[in-house]
């Protein structure tokens, strides 16, 4: 048995996902990432699962569905389905991504791929996340097809080596190394919650952004509890801070500075324009359809729902590799993403400004020559980031 | 399209088309193990070619089946997830298709032989089993050749030379492999209606080891594995398929029947299984290796001691012919005659099923024929029929 897997599985079952005795475990992975979900699977019974249930996607499914089904099959959310997802309430899920072929579906019709979301299986996730009832994590899963794409050569085994940097698997106690990460974290968001800023303001290349903030919204770190009290990591890696922005108060033009994979496609070189809240010009050298789409099909897709500040103590950052994975990328450098926000970010009511859509879609805005600065009510402007260094207390 | 990816395409073409027959507009539910997952991209990508409305697609994996019976509670080896049996409910009135062929086919030979044995999702077996007996289900279960399965068949993980097998098997050699399977399904169905018109009272078998008689049911009757759905759709609910088969009356079986052939079956393989009768119960178990397994499933689940199936295959098989050990009993079966212990099939009935045909929540096929076995009909008054000598069919038809 591969002792690292093993490690890695473990670390993901207890200090990611928490999974506590007697609970259900769901484990989400595309059918190239068995592996490690054997491993994981192996790891939550070992942590007193009571059932593990898996669900293996399949790039090559979906793409026969995108190309060779009829339209009705593009939303189409089985039954079945729903009741898995819906199970997941209560219990532990873990998801790997870690995409085999990035760009399987890169010859398809945008539109038609844009438009492939079962929405009924969004919104059940999107209720869950609000209830925040999952004690969940999500964890990359190293394959042939990621570390060609990564390193233009199939070595998985050097992909595995930077997986496990990015996870600290390396510190002589990783548990231990992770505490104390969160902690560095969450002192960070709550600085940021003590300074009450009424917006962010963007600077760099391409990117002039100003995003309305809710006061109702709180800064948070990449750990917490559920509704129920298990304290989750719902990302390994994390290095960010987020908040759900004002959807309402979005104004100029942001400039995506790392390759964003998504549904089989890779959007590069994203520029979007905002005026009142709403994205009204998409650009990219690549993948633009795509990102059309979403916003002509889906229901507020056009608006923020995140934004996230990392810095270059980031471990991703650090690694020097872009990883064409969000879940890694986006924890390399400050990133927004357009669609759903985080309800679980407010005590009580959200209210309006919370954006509420089926899809949650980060891209990377980040990099040595982008400011952020804090606008407080009052008009100053506090520096956030600068050359990527956190410039608060 | 390369040769080889041209042979898959049209292997899963032939599944989907002849096999379970997908009709416009009816959903398709795929399930095999993730080793299966080239054919089985290739069978959502023809189920939409012939028309699908939606193709589901469950990836099973031996492996969390192995974690749940070495590390899992007691509760979690019965357990039928909702969605699972919410998945089995969903097959009415819609195709499905099976992958098999186990990449490691002792995957589970170290473990406990009562747990494995146990290990079973019963509701979502059951629900199953329901919506099968209601001929609602248009189905075909398939080989998906992988290196564990060709390294177990062969000595070697030759996966061309198991495809070559397979396709043979699967009659995919002929210039027109859909009326080659025509032609080949009206010679077993005439054999079927030959038989079931000699009306035996019962079948008595005699080989090395095996000395069994088992009482037949009037209202049963012989039949091939092509079917039709209550709604009228034809199907070949097996490819390949070799045999023509009964569901035997399950309160009267009497005698010894020794298996011929291993059987693999959970992750473990059954070595030499001889199983004792009494009143059409089996009352005792021995074998070479998995007698556990297979008393974990007469203790355990209801039924599974009475027999649910006879089928006889003669020397014409293909599969015979390959003259492969496939451990996988969608193969093997199809080589010789084979008995199963536990549900009947509805499909020998014409109305409702006879009060002999035994009721459980599982099926195993195991392999008795051979070149020494003899079986013959009972006709009603005592006369004996020579059916098989030497695999060769005896009579006329």
């Amino acid at each position: 048995m591969d002792e690292r897997l093993e490690r890695y599985a473990e670390l993901v079952v207890r200090v990611g996902a928490n999974v506590q005795p007697g609970q259900e475990v769901f484990l989400l992975a595309d059918v190239e990432h068995h592996e490690l979900a054997r491993a994981l699977a192996r790891q939550a019974y070992r942590a007193g699962a009571s059932y593990v249930h898996v669900r293996y996607t399949d790039g090559h499914v979906r793409r026969a569905m995108i190309e060779l089904g009829p339209d009705e099959a593009l939303t189409y959310a089985p039954e079945w389905l729903k009741t898995f997802t819906a199970a997941m309430s209560g219990n532990a899920m873990i998801a790997t991504t870690g995409d085999p072929e990035p760009e399987l579906l890169a010859d398809l019709d945008g539109e038609r791929v844009g438009r492939a979301v079962a929405q009924e299986i969004v919104q059940i996730r999107v209720q869950q996340l609000s209830e925040n009832s999952v004690n969940w994590c999500g964890v990359g899963a190293p394959n042939e097809g990621w570390a060609t794409q990564v390193f233009g050569e199939p070595d998985v085994e050097r992909l595995w080596e930077k997986v496990a940097f990015c996870m600290r698997l390396d510190e002589p106690d990783p548990v231990e190394a992770w505490r104390e990460h969160l902690t560095r974290l969450a002192e960070r968001a709550t600085e940021l919650n003590e300074l009450h800023p009424d917006a962010l303001r963007y600077r760099g290349p391409g990117t002039d952004l100003t995003v309305g903030l809710l006061p109702a919204a709180r800064w948070m770190a990449g750990a917490g509890d559920t509704s129920t009290g298990i304290y989750y990591v719902a990302n390994m890696p994390t290095e960010e801070v987020f908040t759900s922005p004002d959807a309402r108060r979005t104004e100029g033009t942001v400039r995506s500075s790392l390759p964003l994979v998504l549904l089989g496609q890779v959007v590069r070189g994203l520029e979007l324009t905002f005026e009142q809240g709403r994205a009204v010009r998409v650009e990219a050298e690549t993948g633009a359809d795509l990102v059309r789409s979403h916003f002509a099909t889906i229901e507020n897709a056009d608006r923020l729902g995140e934004v996230a500040l990392v810095t270059k103590e980031s471990r991703v950052g650090q690694s020097g590799t872009l990883f064409h994975d969000t879940l890694f990328d986006e924890n390399a450098t400050c990133h927004i993403a357009y669609g759903a926000g985080l309800p679980f970010l407010f005590d009580g009511d959200p209210g309006e400004g919370l954006n509420v859509a089926n899809m949650h879609v980060d891209f990377m805005v980040g990099g040595p020559e982008l400011e952020v600065d804090a606008v407080l009510a009052d008009g100053t402007e506090v520096p956030l980031i600068r050359g990527e260094e956190w410039q608060l207390a | 399209v390369s040769h080889n990816g041209d042979r898959l395409e049209r292997y899963a073409e032939l599944a989907v088309r002849v096999g379970a027959n997908v009709q416009q507009g009816q959903e398709v539910f795929v399930h095999g193990l993730v080793e299966h997952v080239d054919l089985i991209r290739a069978l959502t990508r023809q189920s939409y070619r012939a028309g699908a409305a939606f193709v589901n697609v469950r990836y099973e994996d031996q492996h969390m089946r192995r974690a749940t019976i070495e590390l899992g509670p007691d509760e979690a080896l019965t357990y039928s997830p909702e969605w699972l049996n919410t998945w089995e409910q969903s097959l009415a009135g819609n195709a499905q298709l099976g992958t098999s062929g186990n990449p490691e086919p002792e995957l589970l030979s170290d473990l406990d032989g009562e747990r494995v044995g146990r290990a079973m999702p019963l509701e979502a077996a059951e629900i199953a089993r329901r919506v099968h007996g209601e001929h609602s289900v248009n189905w075909c279960g398939v080989g998906a050749p992988t290196e564990g399965w060709a390294r177990e068949v062969l000595g070697e993980p030759d996966v061309e030379r198991l495809w070559e097998l397979v396709a043979f098997c699967f009659r995919l050699d002929e210039p027109d492999p859909g009326s080659a399977w025509r032609e080949h399904l009206d010679r077993l169905d005439a054999r079927a209606a030959a038989l079931t018109e000699l009306r035996p009272d019962a079948l008595r078998y005699r080989g090395p080891g095996t000395d069994f008689t088992v009482g037949l049911l009037p209202s049963a009757h012989w039949g091939s594995a092509r079917f039709r759905t209550a709604g009228g759709i034809d199907y070949v609910a097996n490819m390949p398929t070799e045999e023509i088969f009964i569901t035997p009356d399950s309160r009267r079986a009497e005698g010894t029947l020794r298996s011929s052939l291993p059987l693999s079956l959970s992750g473990q393989v059954i070595r030499d299984l001889r199983l004792t009768f009494e009143d059409g119960r089996i009352v005792q178990v021995d074998a070479e290796s998995g007698a556990e397994l297979v008393r974990s499933h007469l203790a355990t689940i209801e039924n599974a001691d009475r027999l649910g199936e006879l089928a006889l295959v003669t020397k014409e098989s293909r599969v015979g012919q390959t003259g492969k050990l496939f451990y996988n009993t969608l193969f093997d079966e199809n080589a010789t005659c084979h008995i199963a212990y536990g549900f009947g099939l509805p499909y020998s009935f014409d109305g409702e099923p006879d009060e002999g045909m035994n009721v459980s929540n599982i099926h195993v096929d195991f392999m008795v024929g051979g070149p020494e076995l003899a079986v013959d009909a009972l006709l009603p008054d005592g006369t004996e029929v020579p059916l098989i000598r030497s695999e060769e069919w005896q009579l006329a038809a």
